[in-house]
């Protein structure tokens, strides 16, 4: 109990604390409850050990150095500071952030107000659902070549209807319009995502909370704001978790759709990783970075969102 | 039987044999087991829609006494993509194509990792001289042969010999100033929309172009023998760059250009917008197509020409395109691999691509065979044009400085960058890479 | 009393506003992409005006082959049901998903009821754990899985696919289904263990059947994933006879050009399998099983 306590939160057990923690666990093996825990998350636990964690950590290991076709040597983080000195870099963050942080929000509230309405019975409800995750089902192999060919200033659809209400420039030629463009696409795509996620969790709250709340004289927005809110906290926080997540290692989107004018940090890793020889090594520490700062965000979302510890 | 039950039982095998192979098919999915018969050659090449590859390799399985069979294996119709599919196979060692088909781009980025073979032994001399010049030199790197040209894709300046007509013109510039002016004459007297089209987005075909404007002002990125020097500051690249800069800033190519490819500008082009464009040969086999391919314009609308220099009187250079025979340097069949090649660049076969899936053949005599020249107009307007050839620099690390190109051409079509300032950052990252690639791979 | 009519009237056509804007904005670049796989490419490369915004110039004069059905269709449609290779794609397609699917649904369900609902030592870490592995971007360690299953044999087979899409789509299962079994009162189950139900039973006796919404959406949205996932599909699957049909779509190109009717019919026929999946399974989405349920 002692160990536990002690460490970060959400953070792995520090070695010095390693056989406290290996105690602890063999301890709890006696109590059927807790055995059947652990024997329920065996099989998660084989996965991200043998299959996630030797790709990763090879990556992680590979960022230290330098790979060159015929040589390999130990630069320890050179290949951070060159990625931090490097103008497309902050270039990519900055792409980045902006989509995230814009596309995110939208995604969220929209999807929070669909999933409010798809939630009442009306007809078509069935309907209306199915077609509702249409966006999300439609393969994003294509909808990036798509959405490029909507914006394409001859025969985009999105692009006559922009140059109609008096837009002159080029959508694909300047950088801030298809930014916003890639967001539109991705607010599209993504929504419906968010939406059946969320619906899911205003299913899951049972009526007669409604129920007793009106009973007890509580508007329509006290109902929102007292009983719905609460109760679908932990479905937000994933919604929310996730698509900032998804959002922040953007690659598809960017890459067909802006076709290598635009940077987000994952096409920055693939152009290192996967067109370049010579610098192949920024690549691995530019992966790391999208790695470290994902932890970062989830660390402040669960921190500032606050989850509930106990069940 | 009756009929209904004949229908019936026949739905019902065509049902089951195609569930069947699904089955045996999908069992190997799990297993790995492999279905590609024992001593079979795979040969990969993106999709043809012509379908002559299939045809061709039939002929080859059925006529060869060596009782060699070849396998056609699709690749990702995207080059670069491609590209990417085998690096990651050559570099974990699990590459399995024999006979690979690659990009005039390739040889000097396969072959120094000793990834592909060296064909200079089997290539010879000989034979070698019976192709285009170009073709041998895209293919050559450091002193070794590692492919053998298959065919040829050579850059054009496409021009209306109508709307030319019309404003006065009988001859297609040979400098860009010309073509500039007469481009606004013609916009001018004829109303067409746009006056040059040119593939202008950042990606391999933007640095293509790119490549275009500063040879044809008479300077290099590297000279052709020495893949350790830089020297795209000297010669004047930035007045190369500059036309292309001015071509848009004056109006003559659209501001959109700098987002347009291939497919973009055929299009224009094909619907009559444009007075001039610079492309490959497969526009016209469109053009050839008329309706039926979305051409508004007659073959007889249409005429072919160098690509314009800076300077009057200076050899005209047109970029250069093309796919070429490597051999995989792990395979076991190398000697039925070159047999594959060999059957593949017979001028009998060669003539056949050209006809039917219109691939410019690299054997330069096909080019004065007359039954050729009638089958395919195609090769009759690129004669002149694929002597002209020449390719891009040629190093292991291309695919760093192809993103630097593309990025830096497209900056200055956008005026984002000045020629200058293009060509200095040029010169810098360019050179750090030409450095680094001599001293990885001792060049 | 007048004032909640007038609200709920107000209400009422707001909702019934904000449907159909939804509808439309959802539905617009669907319609234009059916538009496109419909028409001859000629139109396709057309200017769109307000004139010709909805009109369809149907293009007729395509051939299809369907179960030994002929009839006249588009010419995109008639590339794409030719092709064999995007058929048997569509049933690899298939495959992979489903397997990924209920490979998450297993084995994620049962982490994260011990996730949710027991307290045990090594609860944060795993948590933490599971989550972190989806942040490390995919084309960092495709290279390393490469070698992997290169040496493991599983290149080429379907479980080189599979692999990876449950390493990347657990994470998401487990925290959604942690977060619907969250949100269900504790005393349910209790009350089954009262009577005698150890925790594996209260889990798949209890736990499941309320939380079917979430269950049923979790297994939805993996299997979407799945069913549109191409990077790994692309990377270890090299012959056709194994590519999932998102690997086949973009070979409906050439070198200079793309049949953006052809992709735009394959995309469309591949979407379909999911929305009929979702309007069969909605069903389930449905709220109302409540406490008075258990018994």
């Amino acid at each position: 109990m002692g160990a536990a306590s002690e460490r970060l939160p959400g953070g792995k057990a520090k070695s010095g604390k390693l056989s406290d923690a290996w105690g602890s666990v063999r301890s709890e093996f006696n109590d059927p409850e807790k055995r059947a825990a652990y024997w329920m998350i065996l099989p998660t636990t084989l996965i991200v050990l043998l299959i996630a964690a030797w790709p990763i950590l090879y990556a992680v290991w590979l960022s230290l150095q330098r790979i060159l076709p015929n040589t390999t040597e130990w630069v320890w983080f050179d290949n951070y500071m060159q990625m931090f000195s490097d103008p497309i870099f902050y270039s990519a963050l900055t792409n980045t952030f902006f989509f995230t942080v814009i596309s995110v929000f939208f995604e969220f509230t929209l999807g929070l107000l669909i999933a409010l309405a798809l939630n009442k019975s009306f007809r078509g409800q069935g309907t209306a659902r199915a077609i509702a995750i249409i966006p999300w089902a439609f393969p994003t192999v294509v909808s990036g070549a798509m959405w490029r060919l909507f914006y394409q200033d001859e025969v985009g659809i999105f692009a006559a209807l922009a140059s109609g209400l008096g837009y002159e420039g080029v959508i694909l030629a300047n950088d801030a319009s298809v930014l916003i463009g890639a967001i539109i696409s991705d607010v599209w795509k993504t929504t419906p995502f968010v939406a059946l996620l969320l619906l899911a969790g205003l299913q899951t709250i049972p009526g007669d909370v409604y129920e007793a709340a009106r009973v007890d004289g509580a508007t329509k927005w006290q109902q929102f704001t007292r009983v719905t809110l609460p109760l679908l906290k932990p479905a937000i926080l994933v919604a929310l978790l996730f698509r900032t997540l998804d959002a922040w290692r953007v690659y598809d989107l960017f890459w067909s759709m802006s076709d290598r004018q635009l940077d987000s940090l994952s096409t920055y890793v693939f152009e290192f990783v996967r067109v370049s020889q010579a610098d192949f090594s920024i690549g691995n520490a530019a992966a790391v970075f999208v790695f470290v700062s994902s932890i970062v965000i989830a660390f402040v979302f669960v921190k500032v969102l606050g989850v509930r510890q106990e069940a | 039987m009756n009929r209904r039950d004949f229908l019936k039982y026949s739905g019902a095998g065509i049902l089951g044999a195609s569930v069947l192979s699904s089955c045996s098919r999908v069992a190997s999915g799990f297993t790995g087991a492999e279905t590609v018969p024992e001593g079979t050659l795979i040969f990969s090449h993106g999709p043809d829609s012509s379908g002559t590859i299939p045809k061709v390799i039939a002929k080859f399985n059925k006529e060869n006494q060596d009782g060699i069979t070849v396998l056609y294996r699709e690749a990702p119709a995207d080059s670069g993509q491609y590209f990417d599919k085998l690096r990651t196979e050559f570099q974990a060692g699990g590459a399995t194509t024999d006979i690979i088909s690659g990009d005039v781009i390739w040889p000097a980025q396969f072959g120094p990792n000793d990834w592909i073979r060296d064909l200079s032994d089997r290539f010879t001399d000989e034979m070698r001289s019976e192709f285009l010049e170009p073709t041998i030199e895209t293919n050559t790197f450091d002193g070794k042969i590692y492919g053998v040209p298959w065919f040829a894709d050579v850059g054009m300046l496409y021009y209306r010999t109508d709307l030319l007509e019309e404003a006065g013109f009988d001859q297609p510039p040979k400098t860009w100033d010309e073509l500039m002016d007469m481009a606004a004459e013609v916009q001018d007297k004829t109303n067409a929309q746009h006056g040059f089209l040119f593939q202008g987005a950042e990606y391999e075909g933007g640095v293509v172009n790119g490549l275009e404007f500063i040879y044809n002002a008479g300077a290099e990125v590297m000279p052709p023998d020495d893949p350790t020097k830089i020297v795209i500051d000297q010669g004047g690249a930035d007045k190369g760059l500059a036309v292309q800069q001015r071509l848009v800033t004056e109006g003559i190519a659209p501001e959109a250009v700098a987002t347009w490819k291939e497919l973009e500008t055929q299009d224009a082009f094909i619907k009559g917008n444009a007075v001039f464009m610079r492309s490959w040969p497969f526009v016209y086999g469109t053009i050839l197509g008329g309706k039926e391919t979305g051409s508004e314009l007659k073959p007889d609308q249409v005429g072919i020409a160098p690509i314009p220099t800076l300077a009057e009187g200076d050899e005209s250079f047109s970029g250069q395109g093309g796919w070429n025979f490597f051999i995989n340097a792990d395979t076991k069949k190398a000697d039925e691999s070159f047999k594959f090649i060999e059957y593949m660049i017979q001028p009998e076969i060669q003539s056949e691509f050209a006809v039917n899936a219109s691939f410019l053949p690299p054997r330069a005599s096909l080019y004065d065979d007359g039954q050729l020249l009638k089958d395919q107009p195609v090769v009759e307007l690129a004669k002149d044009l694929v002597t002209r050839m020449k390719p891009r620099p040629r190093h292991p690390f291309y695919s760093d400085m192809s993103l630097v190109m593309a990025d830096e051409f497209n900056a200055v079509i956008k005026s984002d960058s000045s020629p200058e300032e293009a060509v200095t950052a040029l010169q810098s990252e360019l050179g750090r890479l030409a450095n680094l690639g001599a001293e990885v791979y001792d060049l | 009393m007048d004032d909640d009519n007038k609200q709920s009237l107000v209400g009422r056509v707001a909702f019934f506003v904000g449907i159909v804007l939804f509808l439309i904005f959802t539905l617009f670049p669907l319609y234009w992409v059916l538009r496109m796989s419909l028409v001859s490419s000629d139109a396709l490369f057309e200017k769109p005006t307000l004139g010709t915004l909805f009109t369809i110039p149907f293009d007729m004069s395509g051939q299809c082959n369907l179960f030994g059905l002929k009839f006249s269709c588009p010419p995109s449609y008639e590339t794409v049901l030719a092709d064999q290779l995007y058929k048997d794609g569509l049933l690899n397609s298939l495959i992979i998903a489903s397997i990924t699917t209920i490979v998450c649904l297993v084995v994620g369900s049962a982490a994260a009821y011990a996730l949710a609902r027991i307290e045990f030592v090594a609860r944060k870490p795993v948590l933490s754990a599971v989550l972190a592995i989806s942040f490390f971007p995919a084309v960092a360690i495709i290279a390393p899985l490469f070698i992997q299953f290169l040496s493991f044999g599983l290149l080429n087979t379907y479980w080189s696919a599979i692999i990876p899409d449950v390493m990347f789509a657990l994470p998401l299962t487990i925290y959604l289904l942690v977060a619907y079994f969250r949100q269900l009162p504790a005393d349910l189950e209790d009350a089954a263990k009262v009577d005698g139900a150890n925790v594996w039973q209260a889990f798949y006796k209890v736990t499941i059947p309320l939380s079917a919404p979430g269950v049923v959406t979790t297994g939805i949205l993996t299997f979407i994933f799945a069913w549109n996932e191409f990077l790994f599909a692309n990377t270890f699957l090299l012959e056709p006879k194994v590519q999932p049909a998102t690997v086949i779509i973009p070979q409906f190109a050439s070198i200079y050009t793309v049949d953006y009717g052809a992709q735009a019919a394959a995309a469309l026929l591949m979407t379909v399998p999911l929305v009929i999946m979702v309007l069969f399974f909605q069903r389930r989405i449905v709220a109302g099983l409540t406490a008075g349920a258990v018994k």
